[in-house]
């Protein structure tokens, strides 16, 4: 167990550390952030993904080997120890962890202590004993939220090592590949519920997916906290973001016209080296002094959009459309028109999520055992002289239980014996 | 309605006020009957402290639970209910006495929140959030009065036997079951709060679990009580070792709630 308590100790270390640097950057990032040397450090000890580095799997899988162990070692034990605490023999012969009282009414102290159900035998030399032992499943709680953990690891483990998930954002019309599936998803429609306020009640999104290999679509539509499944894959509402329509004439002829998101570059269909980059979005666009262009609302009421043009990766310019305005590029213009909001959403496929809520439930029912149910066992024998002698265990109940027993034995006209050592964990 | 919550608000931050005046007086002048009428007062207080968040609730509309003001004032009455039924239960005043500071502390922290009844944002719209939000209240409250009992416990190492806080003051093996007590509640609620919480994240975002700093530092917390729980097993640790894991768990708390927020980045900062 000392062993044990390093390794949480290492492990809860290791997350508080991790989480103070922020995860998942380029060199670079990080070289601003925190200078060269700390930047080398931080990608040699792979603390930029520190939650999938070696060391910190190898910690979690020490403590499961450690769990594991632990577990399969105190199965015995346990069972052996289940079985002696409800087995007055054992009880009779031991003395250590005991509290005992003397009196005549043995029946009045059991109910005082909530424990009247006993069961009456006979010692080898023909004296009565009356027996009742309570919560002993108590006794399994640890090794039970041992095993939840193990499980939800596990479960955890296998999600990350066999899952799939993606990423897919559209704007409503768009198709897009689902990853590496050779599924397409297309969003027919994506509809925003908005308050009297301009703030979101609600985002829904209407899919297809489509297998194109087996000629079969299915649909489905999603919203903020009700995700739907379609081909194996859960689809979850995830986000959200603001895309136009970009229309291109060259010539003062109709070039192209394109659906983008904010954040997606354009390239120029007869010219592929000239490309538009739609930066950002402002529905409801105001420059304020000092920190830059902003959006006043979520409603589009004077929209803005910010763009940049680059050729043959050369940056030609940068600036903010407003409104219907155009960008003239030599024989090209554009202008960005129809905005609306894109879909951003969640796709995954996790096998073992179940496991991980199975552990986790199993883990809570341990707590529960350990904790709520304390195993008591009250052994009453009668003496020669009719005088019944009752000794009781608990197997976490500690000074507390030794309270209620002296408690129950004054009250049930019982004198408490010695000054006996007490059980408390 | 919320002028109503306001009056009561203001009353019962008042009310806290006065009970740890008295029980401040309880301590210093040593007079029982202080502490006794401090613990009546405290239960009027709860009375009312509920009253404020039914009627926030009512006006809200929803589980009032979801930005920094509401759950502070949550907190504070999760602490004010926990520290009650412990003080009965074990008829220990003195844990009043200490417990009525913070709880005073974090119901002026809540004062200073803005108080504005905001729409939630889609994501928050679910009930495993309640449940969520709910059970993390319940746990913090329970770890609050663990921090409070490890505080008495260490203060208690330095003190005589037979003055006045060695007749009010448990002996150290009843101390640490209470502080026992107080952790098993706090790490079956927190238990609750991480299984509730992912099982949101998992419907709101698809991640039942994406090492986001909230989620990680909720995770360091039950882990330290874990740590706790593992120490009190051990003979020769028992106690201040114990104690001061619960110190350290408390801490973690208190930042897994305020510090996430405010220095750390991550999914939960609206919150
Ligand atoms: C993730 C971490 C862990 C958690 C949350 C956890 C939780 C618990 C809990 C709740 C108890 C019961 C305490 C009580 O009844 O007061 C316990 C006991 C115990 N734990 Fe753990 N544990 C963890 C890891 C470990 C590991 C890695 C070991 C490996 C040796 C271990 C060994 C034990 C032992 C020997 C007991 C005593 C059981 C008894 O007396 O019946 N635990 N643990």
């Amino acid at each position: 167990m000392p062993f044990a308590i390093a390794l949480l100790v290492l492990l809860a270390a290791a997350c508080a550390f991790s989480s103070t640097v922020t995860q998942g950057q380029s060199y670079e990032y990080y070289n601003a952030q925190y200078g060269e040397r700390t930047a080398g450090l931080i990608l040699a000890l792979r603390l930029d993904d520190a939650f999938h580095s070696w060391w910190f799997i190898g910690l979690s899988a020490a403590l499961c080997l450690n769990l594991l162990c632990c577990n399969l070692i105190r199965l015995p034990l346990l069972l052996k120890r289940s079985r002696a605490f409800a087995n007055p023999e054992s009880f009779i012969s031991s003395g250590s962890g005991v509290t005992e009282a003397c009196g005549s009414e043995p029946e009045k102290l059991l109910k005082a202590l909530g424990m009247p159900d006993a069961k009456e035998m006979k010692t080898a030399d023909g004296r009565r004993i009356l027996f009742s032992v309570r919560n002993r499943p108590g006794l399994w709680g640890a090794w039970v939220c041992h095993l939840g953990i193990l499980l939800l690891i596990l479960g955890f483990a296998l999600g990350q090592m066999t899952g799939k998930q993606f990423t897919v954002y559209g704007l409503p019309g768009q198709t897009k590949p689902l990853g590496d599936t050779g599924l397409l998803v297309t969003v027919n429609d994506f509809q925003a519920e908005v308050r009297e306020d301009g703030s979101a009640e609600q985002f829904t999104a209407y899919l297809i997916a489509e297998d194109p290999a087996a000629d079969t679509r299915e649909s489905a539509s999603v919203s903020v906290n009700a995700p739907a499944s379609m081909y194996g894959y859960k689809f979850f509402q995830n986000s959200y973001g603001w895309g136009a329509d970009i229309r291109i004439t060259k010539d003062g002829q109709p070039l192209q016209t394109e659906a983008v998101c904010a954040g997606d570059f354009l390239a120029v269909k007869d010219k592929p080296e000239l490309v538009i980059y739609f930066q950002a979005f402002y529905p409801d666009y105001v420059l304020i002094e000092g920190s830059g262009p902003s959006s006043q609302s979520m409603l589009p009421k004077n929209p803005a959009y910010l763009y940049r043009v680059y050729y043959q990766n050369q940056l030609l310019g940068m600036n903010a459309l407003q409104g219907n305005e155009e960008l003239t590029i030599d024989e090209y213009t554009v202008v960005f028109e129809n905005p609306r909001y894109y879909t951003l959403l969640a796709v995954k496929r996790d096998h073992f999520t179940w496991l991980v809520l199975i552990g986790g439930i199993i883990t809570l029912a341990g707590l529960v055992l350990a904790f709520y149910l304390c195993p008591t066992a009250v052994c009453a024998v009668e003496e020669k002289n009719g005088i019944w002698r009752v000794r009781a265990k608990s197997s976490k109940g500690g000074v507390l239980f030794r309270e209620t027993f002296e408690k129950a034995a004054e009250e049930s006209g019982f004198s408490m014996k010695g000054e006996n050592e007490f059980a408390s964990g | 309605m919320l002028q109503a919550e306001n009056i009561l608000f203001t009353i019962a931050l008042i009310g806290y006020f006065i009970m740890t005046i008295m029980n401040f007086a309880f301590v210093i002048m040593k007079k029982e009957k202080l502490a006794g009428t401090a613990m009546i007062l405290q239960t009027g207080i709860l009375v009312l402290h509920t009253a404020v968040l039914v009627l926030r609730g009512l006006s809200a509309r929803r589980w009032p639970m979801t930005n920094q003001y509401e759950f502070a004032v949550s907190f504070a009455w999760a602490l004010c209910l926990v520290s009650l039924i412990f003080i009965r239960k074990y008829r220990f005043p003195v844990l009043g006495a200490f417990a009525s500071p913070l709880i005073l502390l974090i119901i002026g922290y809540a004062s200073m929140q803005s108080r504005e009844v905001r729409e939630l944002m889609p994501s928050l719209r679910s009930s495993w959030l309640a449940f969520h939000v709910s059970t993390a209240i319940i746990g913090y409250g329970a770890f609050g009065v663990a921090f409070v009992l490890a505080l008495i416990f260490l203060f208690r190492s330095r003190i005589k036997e037979d003055g006045f806080w060695g007749q009010h003051i448990p002996q150290p093996e009843k101390l640490d079951m209470i502080s026992y007590r107080s952790v098993s509640l706090g790490m079956l609620f927190l238990t609750l709060t991480i299984l509730t919480g992912a099982i949101w994240a998992e419907q709101a975002w698809g991640s039942y679990w994406s090492w986001d700093p909230k989620e990680t530092w909720s995770l360091v917390t039950w882990i330290i009580y874990a740590v706790y729980l593992h120490l009190r097993l051990r003979r020769g640790w028992k106690g201040k070792a114990a104690a001061w894991f619960a110190v350290i768990g408390f801490v973690c708390v208190i930042f897994t709630y305020i510090g996430v927020n405010t220095f750390l980045p991550g999914i939960h900062s609206y919150a």
